[in-house]
């Protein structure tokens, strides 16, 4: 035997050595987690990239124990659309329907994204007895209220990240009180999208401010899905000297907002309760730092950088290096929590069996990403705070110097807020 | 009266921005009947040529846009030739294809990875001016100024040059432009180009005020539709004034009703037209035709 076929045949062992732990690690059944996402827009992509960096890490750590058996994880990703102008509900009920029917996902984590798909999944999901994590959209309160009011029936289904009550009224309201304390300021103006949550929202924000002392210029001005000129809202708002504009949009084109706030030199401060274009690290080169002041609320930390736990830069590096990019935005450390979390569940329940798994995840109490994780028992809604450790915590940032600084909440804020409330620079 | 002012600006601005979008549309079914069901995504896809030659190529922003129109003008070139030639004179067919390339188009981008907000252009000049107390940027200063002298351009082109004037006899009668020695065929190619370039040039206008989404090139397309529906399909100057009736019917609509209520205003305005004047506000052609 020559020498160059004694080198082809050690080449070969090292081969097999190499591949054989990985098949023996996992000679089990992968538990397949179906994930029904927008996938061109960012709440959908952010997510897709949070769970595959969770199903990795889980994987290279030796996977789920499931009743003593080690299983990866296998994500399945389809495109539900569901946050295209005109709101697709039916093809996003199809996705859930084939990621459940034909690729078989024993668990369904993220989506659909828009509430109206969201809410219209509910009922597959109960049919089929999936447990189904929403880790990013269906901001509606309608969701976590039905869950508590038909509990037997949808008792599957649970939500990770925040709702719009609470993120209006329990963290958006005070700091906007607080930066108006600052600043002196008491007048807003309300531009959102034709979709529920940003509807619920749009409501919820006009009902206590105008409670607080405010004074609400009209009525929420809504937005089709799709728009692309605001002109004449933001005169309006000049016109009436308002002196915050609340942005509830999640669509692309609210970037186009922004720009035409700055070219008109409207001397508001933009506030994003969820405002897609601002959320992004690249908004700064987009708009030449048209932005710069807009404050801009990911939901939940870990979407921007923060230090509200031990776990929350570990993963903002993490996705970083896996991605090449910082989160960009909302539904990020979410979905890569709600793989954690299932996780747990699936070991502390010792199945699959989504009766087992619902009443393990019932119980979660971790401290995670974005603070002290656990779910209401009635409705199932993630138990939010303003403190990471009693509760899951949000963040809100702003766009200081081409960085996105988290102002609120205090206790995991970065830096103050800084704008002096003149309108674009 | 400050709203009154509002209203005059931004409805102006609105109208040349959707006579912008729609002229292309307007050209290529005027011209050689072919409905260019693919004009929205020509539109967004010279988006992303002149962001592709100005950010990855780094190449000049005027030459990069000088580059794209003509790599458009191709585009709509060799679709006529490869595609739709093959079923020019059959209605339905016309649709189907050109609605199809225009999907493939836009979802191919789509699947390409071309989606987010990133994609922006710069507007071609900074800075705002305030007219009678109202604000505007200047790039929707330049915007009007174009859209308006493309009008212009038009009419001198369409009426004073051979390939204008072949344009227009192929728009009233095919036939007897075929007997005047005007060949069809390559008077349709000339007029997809055409189409298609304004089509590119609309782009490079409108998009540095916003982004370059996919989703945005369906939404041209409505417009376009819309427009030239109500104005008369086959009817540039129709294009026109339509474009005029339906932006100051949105920007009116926005101010005294709700913003939410302004896509409507399009949907709507073909609805009545089909209703009442189905041959649109300057359809001549369509209705001689009906009445035969």
């Amino acid at each position: 035997m020559g020498k160059r076929n004694i080198k082809m045949v050690l080449v070969f062992l090292m081969a097999i050595f190499l591949i054989l732990p990985g098949q023996t690690a996992f000679a089990e059944k992968s538990i397949i987690i179906g994930a029904p996402l927008s996938t061109a827009f960012l709440y959908g992509w952010d997510a897709e990239r949070g769970i595959k960096l969770a199903v990795e890490e889980i994987n290279a750590a030796g996977g789920v124990n499931v009743g003593g058996k080690k299983r990866p994880f296998k994500v399945e990703v389809i495109d539900t659309r569901d946050l295209e102008p005109g709101v697709p509900v039916s093809e996003a009920l199809l996705a859930v329907e084939e990621l459940i029917l034909e690729k078989n996902a024993d668990f369904i984590l993220g989506g659909p994204i828009r509430s109206e798909a969201g809410l219209a999944a509910m009922d597959l999901l109960s049919k089929y007895k999936k447990i189904s994590i929403l880790t990013t959209g269906v901001l509606t309160p309608a969701y976590h209220a039905r869950v508590a009011k038909d509990y037997d029936k949808y008792k599957y289904l649970f939500r990770i990240t925040g709702e719009a009550k609470w993120i209006a009224g329990g963290e958006q309201i005070p700091a906007l009180i607080e930066i108006g304390k600052k600043f002196n300021l008491n007048s807003v103006y309300i531009m959102i999208q034709d979709v529920a949550w940003a509807r619920a929202f749009g409501g919820i924000f006009a009902k206590i401010l105008a409670k607080k002392g405010w004074t609400v210029i009209g009525k929420p001005e809504i937005y089709p899905t799709g728009s692309t000129d605001f002109s004449m809202g933001l005169l309006k708002a000049r016109r009436e000297k308002a002196q915050v504009v609340i942005i509830a949009m999640d669509m692309p084109e609210s970037s186009i907002l922004l720009k035409q706030w700055y070219d008109m030199k409207v001397p508001a401060l933009p506030f994003g309760s969820i405002i897609a274009a601002a959320e992004q690290p690249g908004f700064w080169k987009a708009t030449e730092g048209k932005g710069e002041y807009t404050l801009a609320n990911v939901i939940n930390a870990g979407n921007a950088p923060s230090n509200a736990t031990d776990w929350t830069m570990k993963f903002y590096n993490a996705y970083t290096k896996m991605w090449g990019i910082e989160p960009e935005g909302y539904g990020t450390s979410s979905s890569y929590m709600g793989v954690y979390v299932l996780k747990d569940a699936i070991e502390s329940a010792w199945t699959l069996d989504s009766d087992s798994v619902a009443a393990a995840l019932e119980k979660t109490d971790t401290m995670g990403v974005y603070g002290r994780i656990k779910f209401d028992p009635k409705s199932h809604q993630v138990m939010p705070s303003l403190d990471p450790n009693t509760g899951a915590v949000g963040s809100i940032f702003q766009w200081q110097a081409g960085k996105r600084v988290v102002v609120f909440p205090k206790s995991i804020a970065m830096d103050e807020i800084i704008r002096l409330l003149t309108g674009p620079k | 009266m400050d709203i009154l002012i509002e209203i005059l600006i931004y409805g102006s601005i609105r109208s040349i921005t959707l006579v912008l979008m729609a002229l292309g549309f307007a050209l290529v079914y005027g011209t050689s009947r072919v409905p260019n069901f693919a004009h929205g995504a020509l539109y967004i896809i010279n988006g992303f040529i002149v962001w592709s030659f100005l950010r990855l190529l780094g190449l000049d922003y005027f030459f990069s846009i000088l580059l794209a129109i003509i790599v458009i003008g191709v585009i709509g070139a060799l679709i006529y030739q490869i595609i739709l030639i093959r079923v020019r004179g059959i209605a339905i067919s016309e649709i189907i294809a050109s609605y199809a390339i225009g999907l493939a188009i836009l979802e191919g981008l789509r699947w390409g990875g071309f989606k987010g907000m990133t994609y922006t252009l710069p507007t071609f000049i900074q800075g705002s001016i305030f007219i009678v107390g109202v604000p505007v940027d200047l790039h929707r200063i330049v915007v009007l100024i174009c859209g308006a002298a493309l009008i212009g351009f038009l009419w001198l082109f369409t009426h004073y040059t051979r390939i204008g004037l072949a344009l227009r006899g192929m728009a009233q009668d095919e036939r007897a432009a075929l007997m005047l020695g005007i060949d069809s065929d390559r008077m349709a190619v000339v007029a997809m180009v055409f189409g298609s370039m304004l089509a590119g040039l609309a782009a490079v206008l409108l998009l540095p005020l916003g982004n370059i989404v996919v989703e945005s090139g369906y939404n041209v397309l409505i417009l376009a539709i819309a427009v030239c529906i109500v104005g008369g399909l086959g009817s540039w100057m129709g294009a026109v004034l339509a474009a005029f009736l339906i932006g100051f019917a949105q920007i009116l609509t926005e101010v005294y009703l709700g913003t939410h209520f302004k896509t409507v205003v399009a949907l709507l305005a073909i609805i009545i037209t089909l209703i009442l004047r189905p041959s649109g506000l300057f359809g001549r052609q369509k209705e001689l035709e009906e009445r035969v």
